[in-house]
């Protein structure tokens, strides 16, 4: 947004007086554990309403309430993505959806929806992956707020933002605030990239995903969990070949449960029910609107306080759990040393330009602060060489002869790995 | 914002670039390039570009599979450590601890999976099935009676599936190399 | 909408179902957590929620998306533009100066066609004054920064009716905020307790140690040997250990580690799992199974006491009533055995017959238990095996008083030592609504707060550090409603609502105070 709509307060035309009466009290004045550095009044407001740009991973049941929020916050450019349709599932929750949405793309119904309801924001949805979207896209963002049931893909933009931090650069930090929930329980966190433990530091905290031995699913059932395993695992792929099991389509689910039943049946095993059937294949987790409001609420209050610096923020983990009264934790969770993504670090090395393959791994086996024995190097795309296995080994060797200018362009990236090494190393690589 | 901006300039010691490729493929570079492999086993990358698929062979050298070569592919995706890579058997082979799909069952490539395990850990525990076939949690179950009941009629299916043979009906691959 | 009921286990396990329906297909999700029962109670409940206001709106919303029965929203006010920039459930500046009840009624409707909503528009006095009786209509009454002396009057007329519906009390300002429930008794079922039922192996029944001492490990072949379930392992070890131990279980900590070198002294290899199971599983050997002591300390509730027992129509208590006598009459004077078993390295046959001893003791249990219960009381079915089931995991709670807290002056200084910062919230939240009577529309300096909560806990009281920041928050903004702190109070409040109205899981138990700066909950008094 140009500087040029600004109006008295950051109010655009499509605001009217008092619009933000409520929110304006804690921007215009600072409280008690505001820090030194807010900008109390016009200031952040203008920053929050006129350049502010916002990215929502996720238009699902916590993606729909983080629109909603950050909307009445007086965020105005939002952008939302999200690969999923609406499924009459979600309506318990997503509450900007309709049973008439059922099918349409959540990103783009939800955008439509807040642009409707809250006169001046703009929704940029993106019906895709995350994944389709590069460092540049995210680079114009100033927040990224995370609401995904996805471990891959909080792993993917985690990594994502944290590659992208350039010190060189302030604005290439872009906070990361994440939140997830199952059933009455759910967290918020926020990750300042490089700076506080990362997604991937905090991996082990995880739930292990129940998996069952497929020697028991196969011959020794127990639990009505083995029969739909053996129905899901082992009959589908013998009965459909190469059709691929849709866990959405009800049919599928249906043809499963059907035969979960029967082999239940033989065993003497009870408890085999469609609804077990679609949440033991689907892995469906349990969810509501109220816990969804809890963390998304959490979510967006952290985004606003950062983005205002009105008040100060969750340093850095808070985990909610709501079956028995109303009990949290709140505490700061601390980078892993040797985490891969954030904990490792790339070194910038400068080399000749004619220096062979060879030539760079000597230097890295006997420069005094590096010495890595046995050295496996590759670029992003692919390997440049491998002292194991055999045939990869044989397959790279011919690089040790190439000039390494031949193979990584100037201010790429190397990963080397060795035994000696807790994890990798990386080289961005420059020539002289 | 400013004053997560300014924090950065604060923390340069910590901000240095950081890698681009992805954690699970750094990860597996580090297995493979640590992989200590004993000659029984070898591995073939079809595109050696590509680190995240490639088939496994097994030769064991004793036991009653000796001098058959078996074929496992492995597939691994991007939530690797986090997931375990998915690994199948390419032939039709008579095994108690191998399906006629290739399913494998082998703990660690399942509920016992841990992501501090590695590709090497996994091969070890292949081709220890094929040392020790375990006949109490089969998933060819006649096979695995078969080995319970009458061991030298096991090991002579064994050798006659080997071969390309049929056994009870059954089409097994040939897998002797001579 | 109410009829449309989810088949139990048994049948739905003999015949094979359907694809679910539309309405369950909507709620599945939630399902999974409170079941066709929870969904019937929200479906039965009417709900009282005395404004529209952004905090109001949001608590409605997860629960109108739920699916509740009824809801009212009471509120004359028309819509500010304050309000039309904070509140989701209003349209911008299309709703300034309509009825605030009825823009936000229509809106919140939108979500949900299964709920009834009505926008009442009369002033909260004037129903206090003539129709009173119409506040005990509903399940539940939801207030949020309700005047303090409207407040007082409906406190005060739902605590002297024992029948009267509970009220949740929510206050908040900018980054603060708390609630509390005003409440008489709340009985649960199902509190969803994370603990197992005891498999009583240290007090096997009959059929139970019949059956594992038949096993023969010698007589068993390789898979047989490798597969027997832990249940009978240490059945069977502990019957042997009694014999040879003057019929004592292990109890010093060297006897305890020979018992478990024992069982793993059976495994034939290092693959047989249900050994190391059974090893590490043999505290179960000696923790004794009893009645738990929050069970046992239900069983001295004054509703069981003859004369109110007769008086009370809770099925609960009748309930309730048979298992302490039940407690009391079998041996071996534990609760009833669930057949609830976990999970095991097991073959088919094993865990399926062990599963079918488990199951045909429990129902000889429960008939017994059934002889129990007042021969004159109706109990359905289902509601006799969810109280069995669920038997360990019994709660009776009694409120307390909106404001009783303040005047228990060991709980408050118990509060104000460990929970300085929350306990200050609280006073300062309290002091902030004293001073809207006394100074009606002036902004409130520090000063006068502080004077406030002097006038509540005592001149001379020693007051930490913390309540100067949390009343120079509220001296900075306070009238000022965040959307965030409103849709946070939103899904605190509605989940509470819905384990008061389930009856499942558990609701708190005193003030849930929260500071959306430092973003941490706790719990007073």
């Amino acid at each position: 947004m140009s500087l040029s709509a600004a109006q008295p307060n950051g109010t655009s035309p499509s605001d009217w007086q008092d619009r933000y009466w409520h929110v304006d009290q804690v921007l215009e004045k600072p409280g008690p554990r505001t820090d030194p550095s807010f900008l109390a009044g016009r200031e952040v407001q203008e920053f929050l309403r006129d350049k502010c740009k916002i990215l929502v991973i996720g238009a699902g049941g916590l993606g729909c309430e983080i629109l909603a929020n950050l909307a009445l916050t007086g965020f105005k450019d939002i952008h939302v993505i999200d690969m999923d349709t609406i499924d009459v599932s979600n309506l318990n929750r997503q509450f900007l959806f309709r049973p008439a949405d059922v099918g349409k793309p959540k990103a783009i119904v939800a955008a439509e929806f807040i642009m409707n309801r809250v006169p001046g924001v703009i929704v940029t949805p993106y019906y895709g992956k995350i994944q389709d979207k590069d460092h540049e896209y995210y680079m114009q963002f100033n927040l990224v707020i995370c609401g995904l049931d996805s471990v891959e893909a909080r792993r993917w933009i985690n990594a994502t933002l944290v590659s992208m931090v350039d010190s060189d650069n302030p604005e290439s930090l872009k906070p990361l605030i994440d939140g997830g929930t199952e059933g009455f329980k759910g967290q918020a966190r926020v990750i300042l990239p490089t700076i506080t433990s990362c997604y991937e530091c905090s991996l082990d905290m995880l739930n292990k995903p129940t998996t069952f031995p497929i020697c028991t699913i196969a011959n020794t059932p127990r639990l009505p969990e083995h029969c739909i395993e053996w129905a899901s695992v082992l009959e589908w792929p013998k009965v459909h070949g190469d059709q691929k099991l849709d866990t959405d389509d009800p049919e599928h689910i249906s043809w499963l449960y059907g035969v979960a039943f029967k082999r239940a049946k033989e065993f003497n095993i009870e408890g085999v029910t469609w609804s077990l059937t679609q949440g033991v294949v689907k892995n469906v987790i349990p969810a509501i609107a109220s816990t969804n409001a809890v963390i998304a609420a959490a979510c967006c209050n952290e985004a606003f306080k950062i983005a205002t610096s009105s008040a100060a923020y969750l340093n850095n983990y808070f985990m909610l759990i709501g079956t028995d009264g109303v009990y949290s934790y709140t505490f700061e969770h601390e980078k892993r040393e040797h985490c891969p993504v954030c904990g490792g670090e790339a070194l910038e090395i400068s080399i000749n330009h004619d220096w062979t393959v060879e030539q760079l791994m000597e230097m890295l086996t006997e420069k005094q602060d590096i010495q890595i024995k046995k050295p496996s190097l590759s670029t992003p795309l692919k390997p440049i060489y491998f002292q194991q296995p055999p045939q990869l080994e044989k397959n790279t060797r011919p690089n040790l002869e190439k000039k390494v200018s031949d193979l990584v362009a100037a201010g790429g990236e190397v990963t080397v790995t060795s035994t000696t090494l807790p994890f990798s190393l990386s080289l961005i690589i420059n020539y002289t | 914002m400013l004053k997560i901006w300014s924090m950065k300039k604060n923390e340069d010691a910590m901000a240095k670039k950081k890698p681009k490729t992805s954690a699970a493929q750094i990860r597996v570079q580090k297995d493979l390039t640590e992989l200590d492999l004993p000659e029984t086993m070898r591995t073939e990358f079809p595109d050696p570009n590509d680190i995240l698929n490639f088939t496994l062979i097994i030769t064991p050298d004793e036991g009653m599979y000796k001098s058959g070569a078996f074929q496992f592919s492995f597939n691994i995706n991007t939530n690797y450590p986090h997931e375990p890579p998915k690994v199948k058997c390419t032939q039709k082979i008579y095994h108690p601890n191998v399906d006629l799909e290739g399913n494998v069952c082998l703990n660690i490539l399942r509920e016992d999976w841990k992501p501090v395990l590695n590709l090497n850990s996994v091969m070890v525990g292949l081709q220890y099935l094929f040392l020790e076939p375990n006949a109490d949690d089969p998933l060819n179950k006649e096979a695995a009676e078969e080995l319970k009941k009458n061991r030298e009629q096991f090991m002579y299916n064994v050798k006659a599936s080997m071969k390309g043979g049929n056994v009870k009906g059954v089409q097994y691959a040939k897998v002797i190399v001579q | 909408m109410v009829d449309t009921e989810s088949q139990d286990i048994e049948t739905a396990t003999t015949t094979l179902q359907s694809a679910p329906d539309a309405k369950t297909r909507r709620y599945d999700r939630q399902l999974r957590l409170w079941a066709a029962t929870g969904q019937a109670a929200l479906e039965l409940s009417r709900i009282l929620v005395l404004s529209s206001d952004a905090t109001s709106t949001s608590i409605l919303k997860n629960l109108v998306l739920p699916g509740i029965g009824h809801f009212t929203i009471l509120d004359d006010a028309r819509v500010s533009p304050a309000d039309a920039g904070n509140n989701f459930f209003l349209e911008g500046p299309r709703s300034i100066g309509k009825s605030r009840a009825e823009e936000a009624v229509r809106l919140l409707l939108e979500m949900n066609d299964g709920v009834q909503g009505v926008a009442d528009t009369r002033s909260f006095d004037s129903i206090m004054d003539t129709d009173k009786d119409w506040f005990s209509s509903f399940t539940l009454i939801i207030s949020h920064n309700l005047h303090p002396t409207r407040l007082d009057k409906l406190s005060n007329l739902l605590s002297s009716n024992s029948s009267a519906p509970p009220l949740i009390i929510v206050r908040s300002s900018a980054f603060l905020a708390e609630f509390f429930i005003q409440f008489h008794e709340h009985t649960i079922i199902e509190s969803h307790s994370e603990t197992a039922p005891s498999l009583r192996i240290d007090k096997p029944f009959p059929a139970l140690l019949q059956h594992a001492l038949s096993l023969d490990y010698e007589k068993m072949d390789s898979t047989e040997h490798g597969h027997t379930p832990y249940v009978y392992i240490l059945v069977k070890a502990m019957e042997g250990w009694k014999k040879s131990h003057g019929g004592n279980p292990p109890k010093t900590t060297d006897e305890r580690k020979e018992f478990k070198k024992g069982i793993l002294a059976l495994q034939r290899n290092i693959d047989e799992e249900n050994f190391e199971e059974a090893e590490a599983q043999a505290y179960r050997c000696w923790a004794e199974t009893k009645v738990p002591s929050e069970i046992a300390q239900l069983f001295n509730d004054p509703a069981l006491e003859p004369a109110a027992h007769a008086q009370s129509r809770q099925p609960f208590f009748h309930l309730l009533a048979a298992l302490k006598r039940f407690t009391e009459e079998v041996e071996p004077h534990t609760l009833p055995l669930t057949s609830t078993l976990p999970d095991m390295k097991a073959d088919t046959t094993s865990y399926i017959h062990l599963q079918r001893l488990y199951k045909a003791r429990a129902e000889e249990e429960k008939a017994i238990f059934q002889t129990f219960l007042d021969k004159n009381v109706d109990i359905d079915e289902d509601v006799i095996d969810l109280f069995l089931k669920n038997a360990h995991g019994l709660q009776v709670l009694r409120g307390r008083r909106w404001g009783e807290f303040e005047r228990d002056t060991d709980a408050f200084s118990g509060a104000l030592a460990s929970y300085p910062k929350e306990t200050c919230i609280h006073l300062a939240l309290s002091a902030l609504a004293n001073l809207t009577v006394k100074q009606p529309g002036v902004a409130p300096t520090a000063e006068a707060l502080r004077g406030e909560v002097l006038a509540i806990v005592g001149q001379g009281t020693e007051l930490p550090d913390a309540l100067d920041e949390a009343i120079g928050e509220l001296e900075r903004a306070p009238a000022a409603e965040l959307p965030n702190t409103a849709a946070l109070l939103g899904g605190l409040v509605a989940q509470e609502a819905i384990k008061m109205i389930t009856k499942q899981y558990v609701p708190i138990k005193g003030y849930a105070v929260i500071d959306l700066i430092d973003t941490t909950t706790a719990t007073l008094g």
